[in-house]
């Protein structure tokens, strides 16, 4: 179970973060409703953006019906779709009145037309697309969701105000001669992500996900731990162990070396499924980095410090009960602390100072240097030596606790 | 008994943290070598306190212990060299097998190899476990467990052996086994401490017994001469009633 549960949750939440956002597959995970009222250049362009987008699908009719703004408020109201967008009647219209008044303003100002006439013409109101959100979707869906429609209005736009600008010159100045091409985007997005490697690694859902997952189902090994602990205490066998001729520190020393041999192997199982096991799925195969002795370093020490706590707790907890929700909830309050779940940079300015306090912020980003920026020892070092301090923190605190308070002495 | 004792406990007292009164109050006590020693008492009366202390498990909060000539104080873990424990509780790992654990706890006690596969093979015979050594001490009768816990005491061969109970819930054959065992042994030379509720058991075994009860030692004797003192009573028991009274204790 410790090896075969990380496996399969690293292959479950990949896949449920690969296909919420897909970039590979090519296929819209997200179906939007959509209702073109417009019937026009403008509602024809929206949609044309959202059919030809990787992450949103056009949903046009339902049940064999073209799609009317009631039947799609109905369907997002009872939660079979998350988003209905409406592009009202004359929207296109609206927005070529706008733009042939604007150029005719502009124009105006050299002289050319009627600018009289002109300046007293008022713009037409804004038309309002109307966007049905289902309540449970999140502010950052919402948001993508409105670029994607203000992105291809202002396409729309811009090519349109040149195409007026051009047809309004000519008529002006019969002797001009309009370009063939009105306007070329200048502006193109190169994605470049740094890397202290040679060859740039590209950040996906494995990437992210399995040093992340690792990450948590080490520091799970809380939960074994405590509990072989805890019932050696109570089934009596530390009451032996503690009448033999061997220190308690040297039996507790013998728990961690199995339990860190245990970290290394569900580690090792963790990155040969996100080898092996992931691309099987569809999933972008795991790259390792170039520094295998770095990558050796840092799990030893997140699994240093996983066991290291583990101990600590087991020791200082007095039952079962105490140690497995403790232990348990904490590595959870941790992992959500140390960004593990949601990133830090998203988190308020008081829960990333927090964040720097979880071992598990430490982990990950000494995993992070090296599965994402390809950083090799000397990146990692800082995380490395923090882990290795929580690490004997806790058995120190063991110690101490043993000392004055033994286990058996009630 | 003109001989040396094997175990001096002088003034031994322990308070445990938040008691009102201690759990044994400044005991003295001599134990010889070879002898089979019953510590007798009601629940909480301090046997298992006594014997604890005496195996290293925790402190005396005053007094002073010495071991075959060693003081508890200067060298313990001399001191566990040459004792062995036989807990109250099954102290045994149960995903383990029988065989296992006896490997385990050998190792504990430094003992490895042909050596230790050897003196547990012998014990395994001993104890007619030799068919079940490689069960998981989970599928155990409690016979069973028993006497795996008690090999697990003796494997290191113990000059003194300390039992919390070593016959405390099983059948009537396991415990033959167990007490002819201890006799055996304790013919070789092994002192061996004892604490147990079954007073007949007691009677029938010890050389010498001690009865405690609220930290103190009531009486201390031979059976026979615990007796003989008390003529209006036929054994062990009725003494025993009389002494620590028929309150039941928690």
């Amino acid at each position: 179970m410790l090896f075969i549960m990380p496996v399969v949750l690293i292959v479950i939440s990949s896949l449920m973060q690969e296909f919420g956002w897909s970039s590979l597959t090519k296929e819209p995970s997200i179906q939007v409703l959509f209702v073109n009222n417009d019937q026009d250049s403008l509602g024809t362009k929206i949609q044309s953006g959202f059919k030809g987008s990787d992450v949103f699908g056009v949903v046009d009719s339902l049940n064999g019906l073209p799609l009317t703004e009631a039947s799609a408020k109905n369907a997002v109201k009872k939660g079979e779709y998350l988003v209905a967008i409406v592009v009202p009647k004359g929207a296109t219209r609206t927005m070529r009145a706008n733009v042939r008044l604007s150029v005719a303003k502009t124009l105006a100002g050299f002289g050319l037309g009627n600018p009289t006439m002109v300046n007293s013409i008022a713009f037409r109101d804004s038309v309002d697309v109307t966007i049905y959100f289902d309540p449970t979707v999140k502010k950052t869906f919402k948001n993508a969701l409105i670029s994607s429609v203000r992105e291809n209005y202002y396409k729309f736009q811009t090519d349109w105000v040149f195409k007026t600008f051009n047809q309004e010159i000519a008529i002006q100045m019969p002797m001009y001669k309009p370009p063939k091409e009105a306007f070329k985007e200048i502006l193109k997005f190169k994605e470049v992500f740094p890397s202290y490697r040679e060859v740039e690694l590209i950040p996906n859902t494995t990437q992210h996900n399995v040093p992340a997952w690792t990450i948590f189902a080490m520091f799970f090994i809380v939960i074994p731990l405590t509990q072989s602990l805890i019932q050696e205490r109570e089934g009596g066998s530390l009451f032996r162990l503690l009448t033999m001729p061997v220190p308690y520190m040297t039996l507790l020393m013998g728990k961690v070396g199995v339990y860190l041999m245990v970290c290394l192997v569900q580690t090792v199982a963790m990155l040969l499924a996100g080898i092996l096991l992931l691309p099987l799925c569809g999933l972008p195969m795991l790259v390792l980095g170039d520094d295998m002795a770095g990558l050796f370093v840092m799990t030893l020490a997140v699994a240093m410090a996983a066991v290291g706590y583990g101990l600590m707790v087991g020791t200082i907890a007095k039952t079962h009960q105490q140690a497995a929700s403790f232990g348990s909830i904490s590595v959870i309050i941790l992992a959500a602390m140390g960004g593990l779940w949601v990133p830090i940079y998203l988190m308020p300015p008081f829960m990333r100072s927090l964040a720097m306090f979880s071992p598990l912020n430490w982990s990950i980003t000494g995993y992070y240097s090296i599965f994402l920026r390809g950083g090799s020892l000397w990146q990692i070092a800082p995380q490395v030596f923090k882990l290795l301090l929580f690490s004997l923190s806790t058995v120190i605190v063991t110690a101490i606790y043993h000392k004055y308070k033994k286990p058996l002495n009630s | 008994m003109s001989q040396q004792p094997i175990i001096e406990i002088r003034e031994l007292t322990k308070t445990y943290k938040g008691a009102d009164e201690p759990a044994v109050n400044s005991i003295s006590l001599d134990i010889f070598p070879n002898e089979i020693f019953g510590l007798l008492g009601p629940n909480g009366a301090g046997k298992t306190t006594t014997i604890s202390i005496l195996c290293g498990l925790f402190p005396a909060t005053g007094g002073n212990v010495s071991i075959d000539g060693i003081d508890s104080h200067t060298d313990m873990k001399k001191i566990k060299q040459i004792i062995g424990v036989v807990p109250q509780d099954i102290a045994l790992y149960a995903t383990l097998s029988g065989r296992e654990n006896l490997t385990f706890f050998g190792n504990m006690y430094g003992l490895y190899g042909s050596e230790l596969r050897d003196k547990i093979d012998h014990y395994l015979r001993e104890f007619g476990l030799e068919k079940h050594a490689g069960k998981l001490v989970s599928k155990y009768s409690g016979g069973m467990k028993r006497r795996v816990n008690l090999i697990a005491g003796l494997l290191h061969d113990p000059k003194i052996i300390f039992l919390d109970e070593p016959t405390v819930g099983i059948d009537v054959q396991s415990r033959v086994v167990i007490l002819e065992y201890l006799k055996e042994i304790n013919k070789k030379g092994v002192t061996i401490i004892y604490t147990s509720h079954y007073m007949e058991e007691a009677e029938h075994l010890c050389t010498r017994v001690a009865i405690i009860d609220r930290g103190n030692i009531i009486a201390l004797g031979r059976p026979k001469d615990l007796l003989e003192g008390h003529p209006e009573f036929k054994n062990l028991e009725n003494i025993f009633i009389h002494l620590t009274g028929k309150d039941m204790r928690d």
